[in-house]
């Protein structure tokens, strides 16, 4: 028992339009397969660990508000005055 | 090349040359990732005028050599190396297994049968 050639094509559309892909019977290289791969991008330019904010950030933005200390920063005067 | 680099340092890892010129690269193939893809449709599309293709081939092999994503390589968070970086952890072998014997890395243990 064969199935026509034209029933199949029309089966072959009916998938297309479901699955919501391009229906190319013959074949042609309409280059989807760049279409369907996707972003690395983000991923990518998200390797490296970020800069968070420092103590010195904080001191400057909360200012007289929100006091704080900074080992570094007090490690360094003790050096200076010694 | 300067033009894409940060005006203000924007990374909290090991920091030296090499790592911030991968990370601009990194960000500038994240922004043109689309433009890249786009011309990379039109010249592998067979449907479309040669010409077209032909000048979409010209447009893409005249991008900057930041947007390709070959420039990208993974170098080390701790120490900036890059030979011999393990993908999982970002970090070199010996900096992995420093970091792995100081118990540092969630999960790792010694192998032992």
């Amino acid at each position: 028992m064969s199935v026509p050639r034209a029933r199949l094509l029309d089966l072959m559309k009916a998938q297309c339009q479901v699955f919501a892909t391009t229906f190319n019977p013959e074949g042609i290289r309409m280059g989807n397969k760049v279409l369907r791969q996707r972003l690395k991008g983000p991923a990518l330019a998200a390797y490296y660990p970020r800069k968070l904010a420092s103590i010195k950030d904080v001191k400057r933005e909360f200012g007289p508000v929100l006091a704080t200390w900074d080992d570094a920063e007090e490690d360094r005067f003790e050096y200076i005055e010694e | 090349m300067s033009m894409f680099r940060a005006k203000k340092l924007d990374l909290g890892c090991f920091v030296k040359a090499r790592t911030i010129r991968d990370h601009t690269k990194r960000k500038v193939f994240e922004e043109h990732e689309a433009e890249r893809q786009a011309l990379r449709y039109v010249i592998r599309n067979t449907t479309l005028p040669p010409r077209t293709r032909a000048t979409a081939q010209l447009q893409l092999s005249q991008m900057h050599c930041y947007t390709r994503p070959t420039q990208i390589r993974n170098r080390c968070i701790m120490g900036g190396q890059g030979r011999g970086v393990l993908r999982a952890f970002k970090m070199t072998r010996f900096n992995f297994r420093m970091e792995a014997m100081a118990g540092n890395l969630p999960g790792v243990k010694r192998a032992s049968w």
